[in-house]
């Protein structure tokens, strides 16, 4: 009886470990400088992220898969159009394997930042993305400083939060 | 047993707490004697402008100081670099490969990806920025590997627009000895008036 009793207190911590989101786990990167990249944009131009230091960047990584992947790219451009004259730059970068899915969400959900393509993962690989949004914010320095590996309606204040964090540093 | 335990462990926080005061003390004492100072002087020389800043020379040095320490620093930075790159990339094997470009009206760089000896070594992509920088005379070190003494092949695969706005990509190889001494190459894109092409060109310098 009490072996069954142990048996299930295990099981039931063993599930409620595999539904621990995500955006609980550490995040290796937070602090470090964050790996630059360039990598084409779905508008053709090339971009570097190296060339935006000295501006906050906010780095979305989206899929076209995700639910929540479009409402935080709406939020992340309105967040940009209020603070780019302050330094603030975005970039988004599409993970998908399927190159005709991706064109066709992007064009669902036009931006006024650029939405780079990384088809073989390589940026994604680097930044250890394992969840889909996942947001990073650089400062000007190009550390990692703030990570969300998910995105809920009302966290645009939070981002807004974090940003202007950096933004006044 | 447990009571000497507790008293040990009291012991080293009470070490660690003063072993962290201490800097902290220290660092504040330099800003506490300035202002101390910038608020004294006035009554002792009530004389003087009262624009004028009483505490300038602390200031001046204190800066001075500061800006000492900065070109110390970026002095050591260069020179680990340098001394990064002599380890990493000692001239008996060192191999560059730069890229530079004239003019650049029939060409529009988007992408150079390099292989040496069959093997990809590098694949770069250009920002506008970048091609922009290098139209205007500047030269990138694209490559800085090793390879031993012997006959070497150079690939180089150019992709961008051609003269009509089109995509366009082209090869350029070459063979080389490398020595004992360091080898630079240049990849050179220049425009061809006369055949209002593009030309791409590997040279060696010897």
């Amino acid at each position: 009886m009490q072996n069954r009793r142990i048996s299930l207190f295990l099981l039931a911590v063993g599930l409620a470990a595999l539904n621990l989101p995500v955006a609980g786990a550490e995040y290796r990167l937070t602090g470090k400088v964050a790996p630059d990249f360039a990598l084409r944009s779905a508008g053709g131009t090339n971009v570097r992220l190296s060339e935006h230091r000295g501006d906050v960047v906010l780095l979305a990584f989206f899929g076209s898969r995700c639910d929540q992947c479009g409402d935080q790219l709406a939020a992340l451009g309105r967040i940009v159009d209020t603070y780019q004259s302050a330094g603030l730059a975005a970039l988004a970068v599409n993970v998908d394997d399927d190159q005709g899915a991706a064109a066709e969400f992007i064009s669902a959900h036009r931006t006024s930042f650029p939405m780079l393509l990384d088809p073989g993962k390589s940026v994604a690989r680097s930044y250890r993305v394992d969840n889909l949004p996942m947001l990073l914010l650089i400062d000007r320095a190009g550390a990692i400083r703030f990570v969300h590996r998910d995105y809920r309606s009302g966290q645009e204040a939070a981002y807004m939060a974090q940003t202007r964090q950096l933004l006044d540093e | 047993m447990n009571r000497s335990f507790i008293q040990s462990a009291l012991l080293l926080a009470m070490l660690a707490a003063t072993a962290t005061a201490f800097p902290a003390d220290e660092s504040a004492a330099p800003a506490t004697a300035v202002t101390a100072s910038a608020a004294e002087a006035p009554a002792a020389e009530p004389a003087t402008d009262a624009a004028a800043p009483v505490a300038t020379p602390d200031t001046r040095a204190l800066d001075e100081e500061i800006q000492a320490i900065k070109k110390d620093v970026v002095d050591l930075n260069r020179d680990l670099f340098v001394l990064e790159e002599e380890l990493l990339f000692p001239a008996n094997t060192q191999v560059a490969v730069f890229l530079s470009m004239d003019v650049g009206a029939f060409f529009a760089l988007d992408t150079v990806e390099l292989r040496m000896d069959d093997k990809q070594v590098t694949k770069y992509l250009y920002t506008p920025r970048e091609a922009e920088a290098l139209l205007k005379g500047g030269v990138q070190r694209l490559y800085l590997g090793n390879l031993r003494v012997g006959e070497h092949e150079l690939v180089a695969l150019f992709t961008g627009k051609g003269p009509n706005g089109q995509d366009y990509s082209r090869g350029a190889q070459v063979k080389f000895e490398k020595s004992v001494g360091a080898k630079y190459l240049e990849l050179k894109i220049s425009d061809r008036q006369r055949k209002q092409q593009p030309e791409f060109e590997i040279r060696d310098w010897e």
